[in-house]
């Protein structure tokens, strides 16, 4: 069997243990550690006395995966932005943002799920990872919307789909571990990020609206506040422009004069400034080792996924299936834009079974390369290029792309980490309840993309100012 | 017999040895041996070492630099001012120092033979703002430099920061370090010269040492043919890469720094030997001290660098 | 988590064990949040050293590097016994009483089969950067200030044995479970389904020692 032949049924094996019910980390670790084990002893020429030997390689290259990829400063953001998310929790701000857009916007057709997804937008200014996002997001949005009547179910869509937005919108974990993985400029890709995350706030909020429009009893508008009242709501929300200013000074001084430090510590500092609020508004040790404890058991969660597929990551590497792939889409004659969005579609087929991040680790060396030489290369000029932007600028988009196709699998069944946060949040729900309720957001994801993919400068006039 | 070989990163001036090793040892065997490079698919490049000892790959380049400890033999190479300054110096004393006996016992420890090194010209420095004229002007100088280096640049009153090598570039944009140092293929990779104004061009304060090795027990395995044709290619992938790195990467660096327009500062032959004394004297004795404290003839080695450098200027 | 995983609790020696076993976890877990603190901390730290003594914090990507995997693998036993690693369970929800705990037990088994082996795999990684005869113990170290790395990669073994004791009580309880087909099988992680349905028989039964637990 050559080497590609066992990649293809290493990755069957896989499948069959995700469909069985293993945890995902678990099966992508034990599929790796299998393969590897397999290559191994196929070099020896299955000797039975090599087995051994190939069991020992095989554990042994597996075994130093764990410790040797997660001791990384990158991967560090991940924790710190999931712990803003709880501390943001604890010190109000979650409660104070979604009561200023209720009173500012609940009064059109579905009004409260209108405003829990600009609620949503604003707290991903704060906060870089979307699954804390969502799972704070539950605890507030989901009663007020039960209360007054909206489907369980789509209440917890609408949460779910809204979580997402915090990775677009900076800061974002996952925006910079695109940039490390593919060595861009961190502060131009946060930068791009800014306005395709408005952009899809405003077509989840379209959608919204539409389906209030057309659906009976669909959950109704919220009105009467007054004037007064909704100028009340301003003040509690303020704190969240001071953590915003603060992240941005660390990023770009917009003054012109140096910046106080890097993204990484953009977001810790962040972090910091949330703690002190939480403080002052009553966290005490039980509230803050609720918040450590919900951080470390996400974390470790998506940790745990990180080395289960980078196991099987570098089994692909030594069964050489990158290489092989990335010869085959270069070879293809078909349209780029066409090997573009087949891209794309394999993104959001794949993103069904694997989590966000896993995803990107698994296909961004491969891919990445391959999109830059359908553009024309690294440092094609956007006059001699494929898609009419230069290969920095392809990158910036690329990646914004690939982060919201990520985003799209984090909503996605059968495996959506959003979906299966928001479930664990609330006994009321399963999470084939939040499945069902996030469907109609697949459609303003996919009108999104399609719109992203169709008009770039929506991506790249920012980072384009700079 | 086929080989896989751990590299990192893409193809580049940096390992165009072994890019030409595995072409030259294909030729000499028809096709028998070859060598299966990878870039990045095999291991982390701070865990080649592990990898060859685990036999899990034949063959990996790494630098001495990413940890101390595993390789402490051969860091002597990496010490400041040594007064290299050509590639084929920084070949010859590599290669001398490889062939000590103490450096090979370091290196079986992980069960592998040293093949060749990666020569690298000497670092120098890349910044923004006002350009330093003496070495005063480091004073307070926030720069990414790490180990040796570092402590060369703390002996002058600069601010070594650690970071890592990915966000050197927006860390420099945006003002918080004002200078970074690298060899200048890395400079040009990294970005680092895109809103530069100024580069050292004679600091040399020193370099990192990335040798190639390859498992000890496959090197044993391999038939007489085929060993000879993998060791008596060493030389020729040698020249090649030293001809590469002078011819390519040299040349491209000139025109990549005249468009920029950056200033290229040179520093007066009293104020390097000024600095090197700050530097050189101090950190040598602390690396004697402390790798005899570990049981190696650090005195040796260092005095074996000193003559094979006296040798070939 | 994952979709409100709840495990039951009674007063079986093997219910007992999971408790004492859930505290350790839970502690190794509130460990690992500690650490995530201290990276804010650090950074807090390291920018205001920087930025009002000018006196940046020497190795600050190494200290990261080694706190990593505090944050990493301590919690990952504690997320095991509450359910809270990811998995496509539309097949399994499918199945019910012995065919369920079959099918789990399966996989459980396959899952301590790979921990043990990566148990192995990364002692072997740690004892490659330990040597009781270098100073420091050290045969590994960090980039910039020569940290020695041995603790930082000891931390998976032991995290991964804990997971393993955790996977011995599984391979245990699901073994039980399909041995006596019960309706309310203790000390596994139950989908939340599963987990109502299995609530409401056990007051059917009103056995008085079977009650769903929230974790
Ligand atoms: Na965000
Ligand atoms: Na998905």
């Amino acid at each position: 069997m050559s080497s590609i032949d066992i990649g293809l049924v290493v990755t069957g094996f896989l499948l069959l243990l995700v469909v069985l019910g293993m945890r995902v980390a678990f099966a992508a670790a034990l599929s790796g550690l299998v393969g590897l084990i397999w290559i191994f002893w196929s070099k020896r020429g299955y000797d039975p006395d090599s087995f051994f030997w190939a069991l020992t390689v095989a554990t042994k290259t597996a075994g130093q995966i764990p410790h040797s990829k997660l001791a990384s400063q990158a991967l560090s953001l991940i924790p710190t932005f999931i712990l803003i998310g709880y501390l943001a929790y604890h010190a109000g701000l979650t409660k104070a943002l979604f009561e200023a857009a209720k009173r500012w916007m609940a009064w059109v057709p579905g009004g409260l799920a209108v405003s829990t997804v600009f609620a949503t937008a604003g707290f991903a200014a704060v906060s870089g990872a979307s699954i804390a996002t969502s799972a704070v997001f539950a605890r507030i949005a989901i009663p007020e919307m039960l209360a007054i009547g909206y489907d369980k179910r789509f209440a917890a869509g609408v949460v779910a789909a809204g979580g997402t937005l915090a990775s677009l919108i900076p800061p974002s974990a996952i925006l910079v571990i695109y940039a490390i993985i593919v060595e861009q400029d961190v502060g131009r890709l946060l930068l791009a990020g800014f306005l395709p995350g408005i952009f899809s706030a405003f077509v989840y909020a379209a959608l919204i609206i539409g389906m209030a429009l057309m659906i009976k009893g669909f959950g109704p508008p919220v009105r009467g506040f007054t004037w007064g009242q909704r100028f009340a709501s301003l003040p509690p929300v303020l704190p969240i422009l001071f953590v915003v200013v603060t992240i941005i000074f660390f990023v770009y001084n917009p003054f012109g004069g140096d910046a106080w430090g890097t993204p990484t510590e953009g977001g810790a500092l962040g972090a910091f400034v949330v703690f002190v609020m939480a403080l002052i508004k009553g966290m005490r040790w039980p509230q803050l080792k609720d918040a450590l404890l919900e951080s470390a058991k996400l974390s470790v969660m998506i940790f745990t996924i990180i080395w289960g597929v980078l196991i099987y990551v570098r089994f692909l590497g030594f069964a050489d299936l990158p290489g092989a792939f990335s010869d085959w889409i270069t070879s293809l004659t078909l349209p780029p834009m066409l090997i573009l969005v087949c891209i794309l579609l394999s993104y959001a087929v794949l993103g069904m079974f694997m989590d966000a991040i896993g995803m990107m680790l698994l296909t961004l060396p491969v891919v990445y390369p391959a999109v830059m030489a359908l553009n024309g290369g690294e440092a094609v000029s956007a006059a001699e290029s494929t898609f009419g932007m230069s290969g920095t600028m392809c990158a910036v988009w690329f990646g914004i792309l690939v982060v919201k196709m990520a985003e799209f699998c984090l909503i996605t069944p059968p495996i959506g980490l959003n979906c299966f946060v928001v479930a664990g949040v609330r006994d009321d729900l399963t999470v084939q309840d939040v499945f069902r309720g996030v469907t109609p957001f697949f459609l303003a994801d996919a009108v999104t993309i399609a719109l992203l993919v169709a008009f770039p400068a929506i991506v790249l006039w920012l980072p384009s100012q700079i | 017999v086929e080989w896989n070989v751990s590299l990192w990163g893409k193809r580049r001036a940096f390992t165009e040895h072994v890019e030409k090793l595995a072409e030259l040892v294909d030729q000499k065997t028809n096709g028998d041996f070859t060598l299966n490079l990878s870039y990045g698919g095999l291991s982390k490049n701070r865990e080649n070492l592990d990898g060859i000892s685990i036999g899990a790959f034949e063959m990996a380049q790494f630098c001495a630099g990413y940890h101390r400890d595993k390789n402490p033999s051969i860091t002597v190479l990496e010490l400041p001012f040594l007064g290299v300054s050509t590639l084929e110096q920084e070949r010859d004393v590599s290669m001398a120092v490889y062939e000590h006996p103490a450096v090979q016992e370091d290196l079986a420890r992980w069960n592998a033979t040293l093949l060749m090194p990666s020569p690298l010209p000497q670092y120098n420095i890349v910044g923004v703002g006002e350009a330093p004229r003496a070495l005063a002007d480091f004073e307070g100088l926030t720069v990414r430099a790490t180990g040796g280096i570092g402590s060369a640049m703390e002996a002058v009153g600069a601010v070594p920061q650690s970071m890592s090598a990915t966000e050197v570039r927006q860390a420099m944009d945006s003002g918080v370090i004002k200078a970074a140092s690298f060899a200048p293929h890395a400079h040009m990779s990294f970005g680092t010269i895109e809103n530069a104004n100024w580069w050292t061009t004679n600091l040399n304060p020193g370099t990192v040492n990335c040798p190639v090795v390859v498992n000890t027990d496959a090197l044993e395995a391999l038939s007489d043919e085929h060993r000879d044709a993998l060791m008596g290619s060493v030389d020729e992938a040698l020249d090649h890469y030293i001809e590469f790195y002078n011819e390519k990467t040299m040349a491209a660096w000139g025109p990549a720094l005249e468009e920029r327009g950056i200033e290229k500062v040179t520093f007066s032959d009293e104020e390097i030997a000024s600095f090197k004394d700050k530097v050189a004297g101090p950190a040598s004795e602390a690396w004697i001290e402390e790798m005899s404290e570990r049981g190696l003839p650090a005195q040796e080695l260092y005095d074996l660098v000193n003559e094979k450098l006296g040798q070939s200027n | 988590m994952a979709g409100g995983a709840r495990v039951l609790s009674d007063d079986s020696r093997l219910s007992r064990v999971d408790r004492a076993l859930y505290a350790l976890e839970r502690q190794l877990a509130l460990l690992s949040g500690l650490a995530i603190f201290s990276l804010m901390l650090l950074a807090v730290l390291s920018v205001g050293g920087r930025n009002i003594i000018s006196q940046p914090l020497p190795g600050y990507v190494d200290w990261i590097e080694q706190a990593m995997p505090l944050i990493a693998f301590m919690g990952i036993s504690f997320a095991q016994r509450d359910g809270g690693h990811i998995r496509m369970d539309m097949f399994i929800s499918m199945l019910e009483g012995r065919a369920l705990y079959a099918v789990e037990l399966i996989t459980t088994v396959a899952l301590l089969v790979l921990m043990l082996l990566l148990v192995w795999g990364s002692w072997a990684h740690f004892a490659r950067s330990f040597d009781f005869a270098a100073p420091l113990w050290s045969r590994d170290s960090t980039m910039d200030i020569a940290l020695p790395i041995w603790p930082a990669k000891l931390l998976a073994p032991v995290a991964f044995f804990v997971l393993c004791l955790r996977l011995v009580l599984q391979v245990w309880a699901y073994g039980r479970a399909v041995v006596t087909g019960t309706a309310t099988p203790v000390a596994v992680p139950l989908i939340v389904d599963a987990a109502a349905q299995a609530a409401m028989e056990a007051e059917h039964l009103s056995d008085a020692g079977s009650r769903g637990q929230r974790p």
